[in-house]
């Protein structure tokens, strides 16, 4: 288990860029001033206690929410307000759900073909070959054609996998992928998500798997209550944290390096 | 307490034009309803504020009105203000179109609904417009989990134009009303007219429960 | 087109009188309905396969029947078959009951299937009887669900109250064609039909609303 102590990537240009974001709900502020960079190439994982931001921020970073200060720049440009131009954004980001939330009413290989078909106006032809390719990678070739309600959780998250990665996305958004999953399932799909990151994916995960943020993170964000308490390589925040909320955090999950 | 049938043996043909009446329009009244309603629903889910506001209030009046009401106050009332008198099939026609198809917007507006948040979230993610949410993702889920609702809109349908036999509509409850007139054998002629509706009635609603268990699983998000 | 509204405040008693009545029905069929509809569902749900038979066959009868029929054929059946005369009322009230009963019975039935089996289950392996299990952990989370649909069910029952005027009860749609038919005032008469109907059901379809809003489920 090799961990990274420089940030990988260092070198590489930011791909999205969080600038002093905010965000309320009503009076609740989710979102307080959040600072952080990802860079191509990169891994990183968000991890904090449940309702501490990290899946609002990861909302903010395709336009699902809007912020309501500061900034988030993809590609050193700021996220637009209006749809369209939001949309074609999301187009380039891939977003993977707890809930896995395949369509129910189309089977594996078309839940993947519908992005390239709808929204690139692929032919479906061409939208099925694409998606056969990609279920095979994520090892469910043999699935294709059954539907949501014939798989089981782990299959249906990399199917949903699968369907964000057929709009060949330059990021990959992943909202706490394995926190819908029995024990054995979490595996395979962490799986996928390593051979991702290992062909040089940008990805952004929010988990408490913490052994695999210390395995395949490049960078680690800690959050608590809207707030980045500290940022760094995972071999700082697993062995060597500098904040008191990181080690709180960390020891009430038993992790103890 | 003796039966005498014969009053019906003669007129099963008279009987059976009515059955006949009842099916058509029932038949008309449903798709009417169903285009009518879906229109209505979708107006009351995705229009504007001054779509939105009369849709709701024409299918709030529908809920507090009986059907009865209706038909009546089409047939009679309706030529009295526009002058234009109709047969009693299309008065009836019109009347239970227009007051069904507020239960199927209804319908579909709970159908629409129902559908998960994450779902259009999913959509949105993958670079869909909301149009093509709304065809793509939201309505063929929705139309799966309204098919229970819409077989019972058609059972009542078929039940409701029973009621048309107030304005005279030659269907089959007016035609069993007069056979039973004529002959003084109301018992025998409601009986048998009691098992026709049945028959017409009873299969529907087991088929579409049918229909719906094989396809449930396509609307389950 | 001369109308003359005068008509309908002149007959004010009347129609009020025929409101009431219509009112009456409901809350007399509902009294009857109700408890029907438990025994009928917990017949359906018992383990006599003769039990669950009857009540199935009475629910899937007047579910599949247009109620002005069984109005009729109440009215011609009832006084052969039981040789006693009832008055139009009664009879009314009669084939309100079976029907609404039957809609009462599938409610109930469906209310008490929603529970989860699980929770029977942990009740009677803490030592409840079938039936306390069914009294103390079944039906008060189940009455949630059932709230909502007696709700609607009552609304529609309003509404059908009007279908009792052709044996000639004396609610509010009979009083007001009569009226109609004597006077010759037909626009005036049905449109006051409808709008007091249109004032007493709105209300409650909108307190429909609420109720359902308020004992949602959310699964």
């Amino acid at each position: 288990m090799t961990t990274r102590s420089e940030r990988k990537s260092a070198s590489q240009a930011p791909v999205v860029v969080y600038d002093k974001v905010r965000k309320l709900y009503g009076s609740f502020v989710a979102l307080d001033g959040v600072s952080v960079q990802v860079n191509k190439g990169e891994v990183m994982c968000l991890i904090g206690p449940s309702g501490s931001g990290k899946s609002t921020l990861l909302r903010c970073t395709n336009a699902l929410e809007a912020i309501d200060g500061g900034r988030v720049l993809i590609d050193g440009v700021p996220l637009p307000t209006d749809e369209r131009e939001a949309r074609k954004v999301r187009q380039r980001m891939g977003m993977v759900f707890q809930n896995f939330e395949l369509f129910p009413h189309k089977n594996a290989l078309d839940n993947v073909a519908i992005g390239p078909v709808t929204v690139l106006g692929m032919s479906e032809t061409k939208a099925r070959e694409r998606a056969m390719k990609l279920l095979e990678k994520v090892g469910l070739a043999d699935k294709a054609h059954n539907f949501p309600s014939g798989l089981s959780g782990g299959q249906q998250q990399r199917v949903a996998i699968a369907r964000a990665l057929a709009m060949e996305p330059e990021v990959m958004l992943f909202d706490e992928p394995t926190s819908a999953l029995d024990p054995e399932t979490i595996g395979e799909v962490l799986n996928v998500m390593k051979k991702l990151a290992d062909e040089g994916m940008t990805m952004v995960v929010v988990t408490h798997e913490m052994a695999f943020a210390r395995s395949v993170a490049d960078w680690v964000v800690v959050f608590d209550h809207g707030k980045v308490v500290e940022q760094g390589p995972p071999r700082q925040i697993f062995e060597a944290p500098t904040a008191e909320r990181t080690r709180d955090f960390l020891g009430h999950l038993g992790w103890h390096g | 307490m003796d039966f005498d049938f014969s009053a019906l043996l003669d007129s099963w043909q008279y009987l059976l034009g009515g059955l006949g009446i009842t099916l058509l329009l029932s038949l008309l009244t449903g798709i009417g309803a169903l285009v009518l309603g879906t229109a209505l629903g979708l107006g009351r889910v995705y229009g504007p504020a001054w779509l939105r506001i009369p849709i709701v209030f024409y299918i709030d009046t529908q809920r507090a009105i009986p059907v009865l009401v209706v038909l009546v106050w089409f047939y009679f009332a309706v030529p009295i203000l526009t002058g234009i008198s109709f047969h009693p099939f299309w008065a009836a026609l019109m009347a239970l179109t227009l007051h069904i198809a507020a239960y199927v917007a209804e319908i579909v507006r709970a159908g629409i609904e129902s559908i998960r948040p994450g779902q259009i979230r999913a959509a949105l993610a993958l670079g869909m417009s909301r149009p093509q949410i709304v065809r793509k993702v939201v309505l063929p889920q929705a139309l799966v989990r309204m098919l229970p609702a819409f077989g019972s809109i058609l059972s009542i349908t078929i039940k409701d134009t029973a009621i048309a036999t107030v304005i005279a509509v030659p269907e089959l409850m007016k035609r069993a009303e007069t056979i039973a007139g004529q002959s003084y054998r109301p018992i025998e002629v409601f009986t048998v007219v009691m098992v026709i509706y049945f028959i017409i009635l009873f299969p529907g609603t087991r088929l579409i429960d049918a229909l719906y268990k094989r396809v449930a699983h396509l609307g389950r998000s | 087109m001369n109308l003359d509204w005068n008509i309908v405040w002149d007959h004010r008693a009347e129609l009020l009188d025929g409101a009431l009545l219509t009112v009456l029905l409901t809350v007399l069929t509902m009294v009857v309905a109700v408890p029907v509809g438990i025994v009928l569902a917990l017949m359906r749900l018992s383990k006599s396969r003769v039990l669950a038979g009857a009540s199935q066959a009475y629910v899937e009868f007047f579910r599949n029947l247009p109620l002005i029929l069984v109005v009729y054929w109440a009215f011609y059946v009832m006084p052969v078959l039981l040789h006693i005369q009832f008055s139009a009322f009664t009879t009314g009230l009669v084939a309100l009951c079976l029907n609404v009963s039957a809609y009462n019975a599938e409610t109930f039935r469906a209310g008490i299937n929603s529970i989860r089996k699980g929770q029977t289950e942990a009740a009677i392996a803490v030592g409840m009887s079938r039936w306390q299990a069914m009294k103390k952990v079944v039906i008060p989370q189940a009455w949630r669900r059932v709230l909502p649909v007696l709700a609607s069910t009552w609304v529609s029952l309003f509404k059908d109250t009007s279908l009792v005027s052709v044996i000639a009860v004396g609610e509010l749609a009979h009083v007001a064609l009569q009226i109609r038919s004597s006077s010759f005032r037909v626009l005036e008469m049905l449109t006051a039909m409808a709008v007091i109907y249109w004032l007493m059901g709105y209300p409650q379809a909108k307190l429909v609303d609420w109720i359902q809003k308020r004992f949602e489920v959310k699964e």
